[in-house]
């Protein structure tokens, strides 16, 4: 029956996959609708009500629902994080990002005749500082070994890498999926951590026969993590990856800039018949820029290698390395594997090896950081709703922000809202960070006391936000030089409704014979004599009462 | 030139193996956590009883062998990897597996950058350096 489905898909559906992912619904043939209950429809005529199954969420889109009922997605992610030293792994040559070319070089890094590499104390630091982040058991002992091939990029012909002892193996990272996608905890395996250095980039001119080196980037320090092959969609796959850029910019490894290319990820995957317990035929997606063209290559990936397997053409999928085409939006070949390559491994002799005392990871383990993981446990204690956790744990300057503020003891659903809403608002429209703006977090706290015990209303409160925010100073300064004080004597408040009331008898009259609605003009008039201190919720009581007196 | 194939030969040599058997396809990396404090690893490319391709081996390493040269070389790269094989009678049971050969760890480098002063005598002994960048083949595919 899938396989009459897929008969009836013409090629351009792959396109309105991923119109899909916007999440809106579609007015054509086809209706998806995403919620967390469990029955998918569509309008096709061939088909009837579906259940779903405990297949993980994706992006509504039906066909990889209908694909995901009879295949499995089997994913793993292979993480390249340049570290954020002020040097280079093996040398002392700067490590700075948009230098003009071939500045930051010496003869270690260029692999010229004689020179000797020495490994900094600071890449071993990282390495074991996110070989705990990501939980995994370390090697007291390990060493480096010559990755050998030849490419123009790579300067000495073979790259210093961790073959078959790396610095840490055998972790987990725990994460959570956003709500719009199933919500839910994931545990993905992480099968080693190793330490290595980057190649020089490479730039392809259009004209020509010849391409252009820039060795800047030759021997900057690299941390390669490697999962398990624990990911099933993806949308796992987005999640695993923010969740790596999380971690390195939590513990300040590395800046994790996917635009940038200090964070890079490759995807390993194959479908397999669901039940069957054999791995399918393995491909590899490189040129993936950010984690939303992630998830689309891996549906993309998944639909492909589906489509082959229903048209029996299994065998058509070959181990290979496929290119993410952003602009197209599909994986196209690169060129295809023949076997394995040969790397011809072997123990760097040029470095002894890299020696842990247990002191020494004790005490770094001892200074890391709240982790991710562990805030947004602390903030769902503290009683906070997942949406809330996954946007102040995203960033850890905005949750340091938010640890300081409710510190000072503010109320934590206060604190949350007032940074979710409003204090994101600004902080995108003025395109700052949260480390940039002029109100420190006492004075939202005192912002927020302020107007809980009633010294202001919300909405004054709203509006000196904005100047602290933009220019500082204090929270009581500003009420007193504004005099914002809220009106919460009943005597006054009815004096001024009273007067508002004298004033318009048009509207009295209307709002007795029916037009309740009038309501609203008469508070607004009211707030503006009282240029807005009045207490709202004892100024629409009174005000009430007024209004429906008989008088 | 022979001995630049055969020092790429010997590289790929099989390692310790403690009893364990190893592919005879590309290499293999076996590693088991400890469970009587010997830590089993065995990363062999090639068993006893197989030799390296040895023109896949002369064209992964870049380096041209006639038909002739090859045929020539094969017995020579069999003894030696047999010479070594030697090593594989020795007992090693009892005797927690060394990463490397010298025992000392360390000589680690401080992260303080400095920049190379004769990055000029660099860039100028380029043949093919233009200005900014290094001109190089356009080769597109890595091995």
């Amino acid at each position: 029956m899938s396989t009459t489905l897929f008969r009836t898909i013409q090629p351009n559906h792959f396109t309105l996959l991923t119109t899909a992912l916007l999440r809106t619904r579609r007015t054509s043939r086809h209706i998806s609708v995403r919620c967390q209950t469990s029955t998918t429809t569509q309008q096709s005529s061939s088909q009837q009500q579906q259940p779903r199954t405990s297949a993980p969420k994706n992006h509504g889109s039906n066909k990889l629902d209908e694909i995901l009922k009879d295949y499995e997605a089997v994913i793993g992610i292979e993480t390249h994080v340049q570290l954020s030293t002020s040097t280079k792994a093996f040398c002392s040559c700067p490590n700075s990002y948009g230098s003009h070319p071939n500045t930051s070089i010496c003869p270690v890094c260029m692999g010229l005749p004689g020179a000797l590499p020495v490994l900094s104390s600071k890449v071993v630091d990282f390495g074991v500082r996110l070989g705990l982040a990501l939980n995994c058991s370390l090697s007291l002992k390990s060493k480096f070994d010559r990755k050998q091939y030849f490419y123009p990029d790579l300067p000495k012909g073979y790259q210093i890498s961790q073959f078959d002892v790396p610095i840490a193996s055998g972790g987990y990272v725990d994460v959570d999926i956003p709500l719009e996608f199933g919500g839910g905890h994931r545990r993905f395996g992480i099968t080693r951590v190793h330490m290595e250095e980057d190649a020089g980039k490479l730039l392809h001119s259009d004209a020509g026969d010849y391409s252009q080196v820039d060795l800047n980037r030759a021997g900057v320090p690299l941390l390669e993590i490697v999962s398990e092959p624990d990911i099933r969609s993806g949308v796992e796959a987005a999640e695993y990856g923010s969740e790596m850029q999380r971690i390195v910019r939590y513990l300040g490894v590395s800046n994790g800039n996917m635009q940038e290319g200090s964070l890079r990820c490759d995807v390993n995957i194959s479908i397999r018949p669901i039940g069957q317990a054999e791995f399918g035929t393995k491909v590899e997606i490189k040129n993936l820029n950010a984690f939303s063209a992630m998830s689309r290559a891996i549906d993309y990936e998944i639909t492909r290698q589906a489509l082959l397997y229903n048209q029996g053409q299994a065998d058509q999928i070959v181990t290979e390395t496929r290119l993410w085409d952003e602009g197209a939006q599909k994986t196209v070949t690169m060129r295809k594997k023949e076997g394995l390559a040969d790397y011809r491994y072997f123990p760097e002799p040029d470095l002894p090896e890299v020696i842990l005392t247990q002191e020494y990871v004790d005490s770094i383990r001892a200074s890391l950081p709240e982790l991710p993981e562990a805030k947004r446990r602390r903030y769902e204690a503290m009683g906070l709703g997942i949406q809330d956790v996954l946007f102040l744990a995203n960033d850890v300057s905005v949750a340091e922000y938010f640890d300081e503020v409710i510190g000072k003891g503010a109320d934590v659903k206060s604190a949350a809202n007032w940074l979710m809403s409003d204090i994101a608002a600004y902080l995108k429209n003025e395109e700052l960070s949260i480390s940039d703006v002029k109100l420190t977090p006492q004075e939202l706290a005192e912002l927020i006391a302020a107007i809980k015990d009633e010294t202001i209303s919300g909405k004054i409160g709203k509006q000196i936000l904005f100047e602290l925010l933009a220019k500082g100073g204090t929270v009581q300064g500003m009420i007193k030089e504004k005099d914002l004080v809220q009106i919460t004597d009943p005597v006054e408040i009815e004096k001024m409704i009273m007067k508002v009331i004298s004033e318009s008898p048009k509207q009295l009259e209307q709002y007795r014979s029916g037009k309740t609605k009038l309501q609203g003009f008469f508070t607004g008039q009211v707030m503006k004599m009282s240029k807005g201190k009045a207490n709202p919720a004892l100024l629409n009581k009174i005000l009430l009462e007024k209004l429906n007196a008989k008088d | 030139m022979a001995t630049r194939a055969l020092l790429a030969a010997v590289s790929a040599c099989p390692r310790r193996r403690m009893g364990i058997k190893s592919s005879t396809c590309s290499s293999s990396l076996q590693f088991q956590r400890q469970e009587s404090r010997i830590i089993a690893r065995s990363f062999s490319s090639y068993t006893n009883s197989s030799l390296p391709d040895i023109s896949r081996l002369a064209e992964t390493a870049r380096i041209s062998l006639t038909p002739a040269e090859i045929e020539e070389c094969e017995p020579k790269i069999r003894q030696v990897i047999d010479w070594f094989g030697q090593l594989q009678q020795v007992d090693v049971n009892c005797v927690e597996p060394a990463i490397r050969a010298e025992m000392e760890g360390g000589n680690l480098r401080e992260d303080a950058p400095q920049t190379f002063e004769n990055r000029d005598s660099i860039r100028a002994s380029i043949p093919s350096f233009d200005e900014t960048y290094l001109k190089v083949p356009k080769v597109l595919n890595k091995e």
